[in-house]
């Protein structure tokens, strides 16, 4: 057998073999497999009823076209800086070296790469229920759309390979390569301007912009998004028109590497070398991103306030201010009040358009929070050992993101509610509700490391914790919702005061049955799986 | 000073440390050596406060996770962590505010000169390779004058230099009457110094040795080398 189809034989035998020896992956796997035949089984039954009520595919289309185009930025951008990772470090140190065709490794190199554009996509087949009620789109929508995300994603992938192989260490090549990115854009972003003069109108315009050939003909994104809408809507000449297109550019880029650049070792080594130190760092305690980071640093401030354990929120402080000018509040910050704004801009005039936007952004919360310093701090040792009691340190290790959370739900909630015309009262509640619900996560978190000993796989810790989230909000919600609703008038805020109460005591619950976790629990390992 | 008393750890069914009994006096060098896996990280990081574990562990007579416990305790980790954001300098200043050391700066600057560190006190915590990070890491533990020092793998990733002067501290914190507890696998690097020597397999401790027990002749790494593949007789 060919060595490397064995390889990849026995890794998927290896893979399934391992679920045999750790029942709780075993577990994980069923119950995804089990949340997708349950989503498929759903699809089939509301694709029909909400086919009228559906929006226009037009919207999709420009959502797909938008999340391929942050791939598309992020692949030029890796391209010029190191390429993407098509290999491991395992296979640098005992393929390369091995007397197997460099051309025949390029391949198992893309076919492995398959498989992290399906895991990159893997999160389109949950919203298979969203997308049927809004758009009509039944489970062979989804996968088409899945189908497509993937093509995109690997042509993506095969051309920051290619742009690091033409231009790593030649500026010249480097901005042309620039320029060419934005020559790409420039027919798209005219038309944009032209229609938003002509029309006046921001949905108007944007609905002609998607439904235009700008739109169709932008490479990648624009390929994959009508390809895929195309199929869709039936038009299989443009499906496969458009499909087609992807799939030769992937296959040129491929021959023109495979057939121009037999000695691409050193191409890949960089993103491969950078990737595997990158995963070292995590399991050795190193999980601020700053650490991988190429970014500049003007050290215009030094020093550290504080005394005891006051000193770990000034610490974060000073990390957070020198990593970005904004210090505390990130691009993220900028990103959520402005999409707020922009949200409830849209939403004017629709009743509970508020609780809409908290509803997305408390979802969205569940998954930023581990991004504050706090958490991380629990990966490194020195918290453990500073000699004071584990309460004060958990408090002022977590004060900057109770803090940073404050301000950007004042900001988004106050500049949504201005828009929407809320009032004053519903602002606050929504604000309270948003802000305790960020410390009742991290309680959570807390109590999850607690109740595991943090001695399992970061995935399953995540998975534990989205599960607690649920079930701990569940009552919380279920009071909220039975008395509101029993309350004529003022039932909406009342409903949310419950929530924001309930959020209260289940947070002083997590923390206090959590209590202690600093000297009396396993520090975590992030275990990345390799 | 370093007390541990039927100290057992384990991470599902596998044990890692099993009944372990060790201390470590004032003044006393006790070197921790074992093949890999023996459990030796694992039992260094259950003193130091950052495993739970079965049995009792003491600093001075504390629990090992007290307040108290923590002010006497320095600790330099198998891999070097340091915040990529903070300065080198800035290390040390949160270690000594966190610590509420006072008096400390001429302290820090008179470390940062042994391991050659002078002129990177401004470089950042990610721009350091991993010898110069593994220097920082062992300034921060020994910058609070800690009266047990815990030590796992020190002079890995250290320059010539760095291991040269590593090694003279060592002996001055054991002159100046600290405990310390040592793992590595350079056997060589504490012939000189050690006290007791402590030789971990499979989670156990199989051999507690004396300086005085050594037969003439008789080197540290011969006691190793019986204890984890027998004796030369035994040998193929």
């Amino acid at each position: 057998m060919n060595s490397l189809v064995f390889l990849l034989l026995r890794s998927a035998k290896n893979t399934l073999l391992e679920l045999g020896r750790k029942p709780a992956k075993l577990l994980l796997w069923v119950l995804v497999i089990a949340g997708i035949g349950g989503i498929f089984i759903l699809s089939l039954f509301t694709t029909r009823q909400s086919t009228e009520a559906s929006l226009d595919l037009v919207w999709l289309k420009g959502i797909l076209f938008l999340l391929i185009l942050i791939f598309v930025v992020t692949a030029i951008q890796k391209g010029l800086a190191k390429g993407d990772v098509i290999f491991d470090m395992n296979d640098v140190n005992l393929l390369f070296v091995s007397p197997v065709s460099s051309r025949m490794i390029l391949m198992y190199g893309i076919v492995r790469m398959a498989k992290m554009a399906f895991l990159a996509g893997f999160f389109i087949l949950f919203q298979s229920n969203s997308l049927s009620v809004s758009f009509g789109v039944g489970f062979d929508g989804v996968l088409l759309l899945l189908l497509g995300f993937m093509l995109a994603v690997g042509v993506l992938q095969i051309l920051s390979l290619l742009i690091y192989s033409l231009s790593n260490g030649r500026p010249r090549r480097q901005m042309i390569v620039r320029m060419l990115a934005i020559v790409a854009f420039i027919p798209l972003i005219a038309y944009t301007g032209l229609q938003l003069v002509k029309t006046g109108d921001l949905l108007l315009a944007l609905e002609r912009i998607l439904e235009s050939p700008f739109t169709d003909w932008t490479p990648v994104a624009g390929w994959a998004s009508a390809g895929v809408i195309s199929f869709i809507s039936g038009d299989l000449g443009n499906g496969f028109l458009f499909f087609g297109m992807l799939l030769l550019s992937g296959i040129l880029l491929i021959l023109y590497i495979a057939l121009s650049n037999p000695d691409y070792y050193e191409d890949v080594l960089v993103a491969t070398e950078s990737a595997f130190e990158k995963k070292r760092g995590l399991s050795e305690g190193q999980i601020n991103p700053e650490a991988s980071s190429t970014k500049k640093i003007k050290l215009a401030k030094t020093g550290i306030k504080g005394l005891g354990p006051s000193t770990i929120f000034y610490k974060h402080l000073r990390e957070s201010f020198r990593a970005n000018h904004l210090g505390l509040w990130g691009t993220w910050s900028i990103i959520m009040i402005l999409g707020t704004a922009l949200f409830s801009w849209f939403l004017r005039g629709e009743d509970g358009g508020i609780l809409v936007l908290l509803q997305i952004l408390m979802w969205i919360q569940i998954f930023m929070i581990g991004t504050g310093r706090g958490l991380k701090e629990i990966y490194m040792h020195y918290i453990y050992l500073i000699p004071a009691s584990s309460f004060q340190k958990i408090v002022w290790s977590n004060l900057e993101i109770v803090f940073k959370v404050l301000v950007e739900s004042v900001a988004a909630f106050g500049i949504a509610g201005l828009i929407m015309g809320e009032s004053l009262g519903l602002i606050l509640v929504a604000i309270l509700v948003y802000t305790l619900f960020s410390f009742l996560l991290l309680g959570i978190n807390y109590l999850s490391l607690r109740w595991t000993g943090a001695d399992i796989s970061a995935g399953l810790l995540l998975f534990i914790y989205t599960i607690a989230v649920m079930v701990i909000m569940l009552p919380g919600l279920i009071a909220a919702i039975v008395i509101g609703s029993n309350i004529e008038g003022s039932g909406v805020l009342i409903g949310l005061g419950v929530l924001a109460l309930w959020e209260l005591v289940a947070a002083i619950g997590c923390f206090t049955l959590s209590k202690g976790i600093l000297h009396n629990a396993d520090m975590p390992v992030l275990r990345t799986g390799n | 000073m370093i007390d541990v008393q039927n100290m057992s750890k384990k991470y599902g069914k596998l044990v890692a440390n099993d009944n372990i009994n060790l201390s470590v006096g004032r003044g006393e060098l006790a070197v921790l050596l074992g093949p890999n896996g023996a459990g030796k990280s694992t039992l260094i990081k259950s003193i130091c406060g950052l495993l739970r574990f079965q049995g009792t562990i003491t600093i001075n007579g504390q629990e090992n996770n007290t307040v108290e416990a923590k002010r006497l305790l320095g600790y330099v980790p198998e891999f070097p962590v340091l915040y990529p954001m903070l300065t080198v300098g800035e290390h040390l200043e949160f270690i000594a505010k966190a610590y509420r050391l006072e008096d400390w700066e001429e302290r820090g600057e008179a470390l940062l000169h042994r391991f050659e560190l002078d002129d990177k006190k401004m470089k950042l915590g990610k721009e350091l390779s991993k010898g110069m990070q593994q220097k920082v890491s062992v300034c921060c533990a020994l910058l609070p004058q800690p009266k047990a020092v815990i030590m796992d793998e020190p002079l890995v990733g250290l320059d010539p230099h760095g291991i040269r002067e590593l090694k003279a501290i060592i002996a001055q914190l054991r002159d100046s009457g600290c405990a310390l507890l040592v793992s590595t696998h350079m056997i060589e690097s504490v012939e000189e110094d050690w006290d007791v020597t402590y030789i971990m397999v499979k989670g156990r401790i199989a051999r507690v040795c004396h300086r005085t027990d050594l037969e003439v002749g008789q080197s540290l790494e011969d006691v190793y080398f019986n204890i984890t593949e027998g004796s030369q007789e035994d040998r193929p």
